[in-house]
């Protein structure tokens, strides 16, 4: 793991006076982490999205990038399974339009061209609780992960064996073993990353939340759609 | 005793000075005298209490219970171990300098009225740690019930009765639990090695106890109540090492304060009320039990019977269908594996049982079995390889010789080294079951407690599993 880096990509937002990092320096830490990521490309112009959209190949997401952006969803910033160049132009002029409603004085810097990806949906994701300090999650991830409620804890820092027992103190833990056709968790692999997630956190304590979400179960391996990264100041 | 320790100076003295002692039987600072003198105020066997000298003090009483009273412990010319403290809070700070005066290392503060009741008491104790650290004083409590050493005879509480001496070291926040659960253990035989009653924990707290505990020959099992931790990390890597060496069994009762959070996150909003202490206790290699009578199942369990080894199923045997399936049905709801028996393990229970017996586990041998068909089954059962613990089931019909089938459990249990325990369906509180308590088999009335009780040495035997493998 990359850790000087991952703390250069801290220290740029702290300098800037921001508690959390934005989406692509959240995609960054996320490939520093070891987590694969699904084709991306920056967009700052509507022509952009169109060349980005017909090279990564339809359907894409987008997603806005903005520092002041924290939650994407609620502000409108964020649009999936957009099929063709007709749906890019429609979707990409809304959600200007919306964000500059909702957000008036929010800093735009483009939005980010996703390919899209669907699978199982994780969650690895890092709190710190006021007496016991740092701890970590692991579960079932995507938009309901908190109607579910399917997720398992421990104290940072966490072992392998720590990893081996959360994946089986899921309700939902045949999903990791192919459940119903869906391809199987590389267990290890995904060991692996939760212990880098939670290395990460020892050596750099002002992350005061780390979380990947989703983190999608492909055929061709785990890919990192979204993380939050939360910083002390 | 580790001999190495502070606390070797509380659970092991030669002498202790009532502070507040008093001959008013309905005075706290009476009790504890008594208690200290002949064990329990139920009991008046003299031989029962503690061996060392005892010394009241008191400002207005010249003798109680027949013992010289002093004005001060700076009175006293012999050496003294503990000091108990009974008096007033607003007297407590004046007789604790004067126990620092007169070389008194080791102080139990029974009073209350320190942190646990507002800022004027919350002040009281700041004032009180540090005329104990000027004066290098250890404090346990103050708001608490005492202590109890029971290899010494020391009943240093105001409780009514003396637990019976075995190999568990009960630590309790709460001083009204603390006696629930001593009134308790007279009737189910809940033998105890020491009790700390740790109040407002000002300066001993349960991790210290716990790293004490764990080194202690004559504890087999640490039992803790818990409302909250003051060091969340330190409390859980005294679990963890201390988990190495004892089974640790934890019933936490309260929310976390949640505090300040990172709400901004799906893992912050998850990670409400009371899932650190869970991650903390589960992690560490202790268990946690959720009820009271889990707590006693658990750690009666864990202090009496070996842990269960390789992850193996367990068997249950019974004369009762109905009860048979409920444990069957409480078992999968803890996680806790049937044993699968195998071919041979059939033909042998067959050979010895009428042809209606269940064929499977559980093993019901029917109503009508006599001492011998649980003698030869049970014996089937404990060499068979596939299984790593038998819960016992006994309901009693007319022709039930239950005595018997009691006594040939104990022998069973002796010579075996997988665990057993046992539910007498129906019968409470009679002389099977003070005998199964007596021979260390954990029994109880319904069979989902004999379930719990397996499930806790189940438990156990998977993490010292997994700590020889790893060393984690």
């Amino acid at each position: 793991m990359d850790i000087e880096s991952f703390s250069k990509i801290i220290a740029n937002a702290k300098a800037e006076s921001r508690e959390w990092l934005d989406l692509i320096e959240s995609r960054n830490i996320l490939e520093k982490l070891g987590i694969p990521l699904n084709k991306s490309g920056v967009a700052k112009t509507l022509e952009q999205a169109l060349s980005v959209a017909s090279e990564i190949g339809y359907p894409v997401a987008m997603k806005i990038i903005s520092p002041d952006i924290i939650h994407k969803t609620e502000v409108g910033g964020v649009a999936v399974n957009i099929r063709n160049n007709g749906e890019m132009k429609e979707y990409f002029n809304m959600m200007m339009e919306k964000i500059k409603h909702n957000l008036p004085t929010a800093k735009i810097i483009g939005v980010l061209i996703e390919e899209m990806i669907s699978g199982p949906e994780l969650i690895i994701g890092t709190t710190t609780d006021q007496l016991f300090g740092h701890m970590l999650m692991f579960g079932i991830g995507g938009v309901l992960v908190e109607l579910y409620k399917d997720v398992a804890f421990r104290l940072i820092p966490i072992t392998k064996i720590d990893a081996m027992e959360m994946m089986d103190e899921l309700r939902a833990k045949a999903i990791l073993d192919g459940f119903r056709g869906s391809p199987r968790v590389d267990k290890e692999k995904l060991a692996g990353i939760m212990i880098n997630i939670s290395d990460a956190v020892v050596k750099l304590p002002e992350i005061v939340s780390l979380e990947v979400n989703p983190l999608v179960v492909t055929e061709r391996g785990f890919m990192g759609l979204d993380a939050r990264v939360i910083i002390r100041r | 005793m580790s001999g190495l320790s502070i606390l070797d100076n509380f659970f092991y003295p030669q002498s202790i000075a009532v502070i507040g002692a008093s001959s008013n039987l309905q005075k706290v600072g009476h009790v504890v005298l008594k208690n200290i003198l002949f064990g329990g105020t139920s009991t008046s066997d003299k031989k029962e209490g503690f061996k060392g000298k005892v010394f009241p003090v008191n400002l207005r009483e010249k003798e109680i219970l027949g013992l010289k009273t002093y004005k001060s412990v700076k009175e006293i010319s012999d050496r003294i171990d503990v000091a108990v403290i009974v008096v007033p809070a607003k007297d407590v700070l004046k007789v604790t300098e004067e126990c620092g005066q007169k070389g008194i290392g080791s102080v139990v503060i029974i009073s209350a009225g320190f942190a646990e009741s507002g800022k004027a008491g919350s002040s009281f104790q700041t004032e009180l740690l540090s005329i104990a650290k000027q004066y290098g004083i250890r404090i346990i409590g103050p708001n608490c019930l005492g202590i109890i050493s029971s290899s010494e005879n020391l009943n240093l509480t105001f409780a009514r009765v003396k637990p019976p001496a075995g190999p568990i070291a009960f630590i309790s926040q709460s001083g009204a639990l603390g006696t629930a659960v001593i009134e308790y253990a007279l009737e189910e035989y809940f033998g105890m090695s020491y009790f700390v009653s740790i109040g407002n924990k000002s300066d001993i707290d349960d991790s210290d106890l716990l790293e004490y505990f764990a080194e202690d020959s004559g504890t087999k099992c640490i039992s803790l109540y818990l409302e909250s931790v003051r060091d969340g990390r330190r409390f859980f890597n005294s679990m963890k090492s201390a988990a190495k060496k004892k089974p640790i069994v934890v019933l936490k009762a309260g929310i976390t304060s949640a505090g300040a959070k990172a709400i901004a996150s799906h893992t912050g909003s998850l990670a409400g009320a009371d899932v650190a202490y869970d991650a903390a206790i589960r992690q560490s290699g202790a268990l946690r039990a959720r009820t009271m009578y889990e707590l006693f199942d658990a750690s009666r369990a864990l202090a009496y019977q070996p842990p269960v080894k390789d992850g193996h199923g367990i068997a249950i045997v019974t004369n009762a269908g109905g009860p048979g399936v409920i444990a069957a049905d409480d078992a999968y709801k803890h996680g806790l594996p049937l044993a699968t028996l195998t071919e041979q393990t059939i033909k042998l229970i067959t050979s010895v049982c009428p042809p209606t017996w269940s064929r499977q586990n559980p093993i019901d041998i029917i109503g009508d079995a006599t001492p011998q068909r649980y003698r030869r089954v049970l014996n089937i059962v404990a060499s068979a390889p596939e299984v790593g613990g038998i819960i016992i089931i006994c309901s009693r019909q007319a022709l039930t010789q239950i005595r018997e089938i009691v006594d040939d459990m104990i022998i069973l249990s002796k010579s075996i080294k997988k665990p057993v325990t046992v539910s007498l369906v129906g019968i409470v509180a009679q002389e099977e079951d003070r005998i199964l308590d007596k021979n260390g088999i954990p029994v109880t009335e319904v069979p989902e407690r004999a379930v719990e009780a397996m499930n806790a040495l189940f438990l156990r035997g998977r993490y010292l599993d997994r700590l020889n493998k790893s060393g984690y």
